[in-house]
């Protein structure tokens, strides 16, 4: 059966904007004052991290509630549910593989799929998507990671579409072909298993 | 034994460690009716972890026997309302090298483990990984927020020793289980696993220290045969340590 891996965020939906201009309420449940709370919302925006060496803080767990809000309140991409309908009654096995940590957004990250309409047989996480593929026998990936474009390792024989971006410029991407839209994503989608 | 001990927790729903992964493999896993939540490849190797739901009661079995056979790990998820268990599970809250014994972590599994005792209710302590795993096993289920307030008091008294003695609690980090404001979101390895990072048997830690793989499934015999918490017992408890 050919299988095709699509990512979540920045692929099919706009994270990092909603990231970087969401409104997000302060709320006393967050346990810290109103000073911190601006403070640590301009870290998380800035993709910061707090230095301290411990795992969980008052900061990671901040910055993950505010990961969860994006996660409710990030817009999909135009043409993204389009195309992943698209590939259902094309009749491809779809993968949603993402660096979200689904123990804690398994929930939030179903119901955005199923409010925008957007098809898929199986859920995962993956730091690395090239060694899932590799390990899964997945020959297509659509990913806007960088990790996904840059080995040109022979072993992994998958084939990578990107939706091109500001933080692509100067990239000099090793595999992977950047499409300006879903239009054009589906022209290169071969009949067959990449 | 591992059903008995492990009686009370939800039997539809497991999240299973294993190094199989594929489509043929997770087609027929599902193939009686399961559904997978999720699935998880590790950053290094190829570990997998899946969460299943709606699991035909044989499959559980399948899993239970695969767990005992070294296979795979077999973690549970909690009941949503009450149970009949509850843990306290320690870990080394460091960013990094966060596997190596660290002093915290020796006394505050002591305190904790003295708390509960001088309450009535002994605990099955189980080295895993990072830390350590406090099980308490009840007679009958209790409602979780009950059991939640129980173990916060508990380790906020174990971490206020650990405190007095000059240690850094932060350096320990604790998560509660049942959490009444986590449903259905974390499990736990059952005893006998191999841990995924080190590869270590759960071995039980007594006063007298680590067990071997044999003398722990006797601790477990043990603690199974005669430590079982009378819900009076731990009412008392509660408000023992709740003073």
């Amino acid at each position: 059966m050919k299988t095709i891996a699509v990512d979540l965020d920045d692929t099919l939906n706009d994270f990092t904007q909603t990231l970087e201009t969401a409104q997000f309420q302060y709320d006393p449940a967050y346990n810290i004052t109103q000073e911190t709370f601006q403070k640590y919302l301009a870290m998380v925006r800035r993709r910061e991290s707090d230095g301290n060496e411990l795992l969980s803080t008052e900061y990671s767990y901040f910055a993950y509630k505010i990961h969860i809000e994006c996660y409710r309140m990030t817009q999909a991409r135009p043409g993204a549910a389009e195309f992943m309908q698209w590939l259902r009654n094309d009749g491809w096995r779809i993968v949603i593989l993402t660096h979200r940590d689904l123990r804690r957004s398994n929930d939030v990250t179903r119901a955005w799929l199923r409010e925008n309409g957007m098809p898929f047989d199986y859920l995962f996480l993956a730091l690395n998507k090239l060694e899932f593929c590799k390990a899964w026998k997945v020959r297509c990936l659509v990913d806007d990671h960088l990790l996904s474009l840059a080995p040109r390792d022979d072993s992994y024989d998958v084939e990578v579409f990107y939706p091109i971006m500001s933080k692509h410029e100067g990239f000099p991407a090793q595999r992977g072909r950047g499409f300006r839209n879903f239009d054009e994503l589906k022209q290169w989608i071969p009949n067959q298993d990449c | 034994m591992l059903k008995e001990f492990y009686r009370g927790l939800p039997k539809d729903r497991a999240k299973v460690e294993t190094y199989e992964h594929g489509f043929e493999y997770l087609e027929r896993m599902l193939a009686g009716g399961a559904a997978l939540e999720y699935g998880e490849m590790a950053a290094a190797g190829l570990l997998h972890k899946y969460k299943f739901s709606n699991m035909p009661e044989e499959q559980m079995d399948e899993f239970m026997n695969a767990h005992i056979a070294k296979a795979c790990n077999l973690c549970l998820y909690f009941g949503q309302v009450e149970n009949s268990l509850f843990c306290f599970n320690l870990d080394n809250n460091h960013k990094t090298n966060n596997m190596v014994a660290i002093p915290e972590m020796t006394l505050v599994v002591e305190l904790l483990r003295e708390i509960l005792t001088g309450a009535g209710c002994e605990a099955l302590v189980i080295a895993s990984g990072r830390g350590y795993h406090l099980w308490c096993r009840l007679e009958a289920a209790v409602e979780n927020e009950r059991l939640y307030q129980f173990m916060v008091h508990s380790m906020a008294k174990a971490l206020l020793g650990l405190h007095k003695q000059g240690f850094d609690h932060n350096k320990i980090k604790a998560n509660f289980y049942p959490d009444p404001r986590a449903r259905d979101v974390v499990s736990l390895r059952l005893f006998g696993s191999l841990h995924v990072k080190n590869k270590v048997f759960s071995q039980v830690l007594t006063r007298e220290g680590l067990q071997g793989e044999e003398e722990s499934w006797g601790a477990f015999e043990k603690y199974l045969g005669g430590k079982t918490i009378s819900v009076e017992g731990f009412e008392k408890a509660v408000e023992l340590v709740g003073r």
